[in-house]
């Protein structure tokens, strides 16, 4: 069972990502909200993303046995997290197409210059970028509102960032800590993320009708 | 979305009278025109949000049950997209 932490840790990510993303698709079906849609699918995502992932290693330390995961189960849960980390993006690109940070800019285009040698290389760095836009847009809309909460949705969207970023270098130095310092950042981002949803008030309401 | 959640709150927190609020009165809060309300407020009744006041001098709306259940849960639901720094 070498590969318990990563089973563990990936549960984890797929019950954090599948709750919030049940708690948007009710709020979807209650007010018919295109944002909440998009929010279910982010997280719905990322949900079967680390699902994916976990249900690799399980498979790999219970039935397989080979002593390594393979390679396009791993390349698929993070491409499904990727499309995850995208809608979440795009729900703020409805705000702001572009951008606007000049600073953000100059820091997105070279990481996708870097040349990556495997489809997993791109597509953490596609992950990252997304991140930090939704990272950036999140940090200007807690300067506009001055809510709270935005900081820990802030905070788990940039650990997440970080955590893709560690992943990206984990594939350069396997077998070292950063893999599973990786995953408990993504997992302490996402626990960010559950912070301030836990604390929305979504009971007594009736469900089911929807406008 | 935002527009359909000012009318509720109006009608149900500061409609002038019991008989309910007008159209005057709703335009001048929800901010929109004519028009534009009409047809949210013909959807609203559809959907059985609103309830539909006839009287001699005009039309006046009043909050339902199930638009205060409506209320109730956008209001949740908007605190949760604004937790993310998004709007619903």
């Amino acid at each position: 069972m070498q590969f318990v932490f990563e089973i563990i840790l990936n549960l984890v990510g797929f019950l954090v990502g599948i709750v919030i993303g049940i708690l948007s698709y009710v709020g979807y079906k209650n007010t018919g909200s295109p944002t909440l849609f998009r929010l279910t699918i982010a997280f719905l995502s990322i949900s079967i993303g680390f699902g994916v992932v976990g249900a690799g290693f399980l498979t790999e330390s219970l039935v397989i046995k080979s002593g390594e995961i393979e390679p396009w189960v791993q390349t698929l849960g993070i491409g499904i997290q990727t499309i995850g980390y995208f809608f979440i993006a795009f729900s703020h690109s409805i705000k702001a197409f572009f951008p606007k940070s000049r600073y953000f800019r100059t820091l997105a285009i070279p990481l996708f210059v870097v040349p990556g040698n495997s489809i997993e290389h791109i597509i953490r760095s596609i992950s990252f970028i997304l991140l930090i836009y939704g990272t950036i847009e999140t940090i200007l809309s807690y300067m506009a509102n001055k809510k709270s909460s935005t900081v820990f949705v802030a905070s788990g969207l940039g650990l997440l960032a970080l955590g893709e970023f560690l992943g990206w270098y984990s594939v350069v130095f396997p077998q070292s800590i950063l893999y599973y310092v990786s995953i408990s950042t993504k997992i302490a981002g996402l626990g960010a993320l559950f912070v301030p949803v836990s604390k929305v008030p979504l009971t007594g309401m009736k469900f089911g009708g929807s406008l | 979305m935002s527009i359909i959640g000012d009318i509720l709150a109006t009608t149900r927190d500061e409609a002038p009278d019991e008989s309910g609020a007008s159209v005057t009165y709703l335009i001048r809060k929800a901010n929109v025109s004519h028009v534009r309300l009409s047809k949210i407020l013909e959807m609203l009744v559809q959907q059985g949000l609103l309830e539909q006041r006839s009287s001699d001098r005009a039309c006046k709306y009043k909050i339902s049950d199930r638009g205060r259940e409506f209320l109730q849960a956008y209001r949740g639901f908007r605190e949760f997209a604004d937790n993310f720094g998004l709007r619903i």
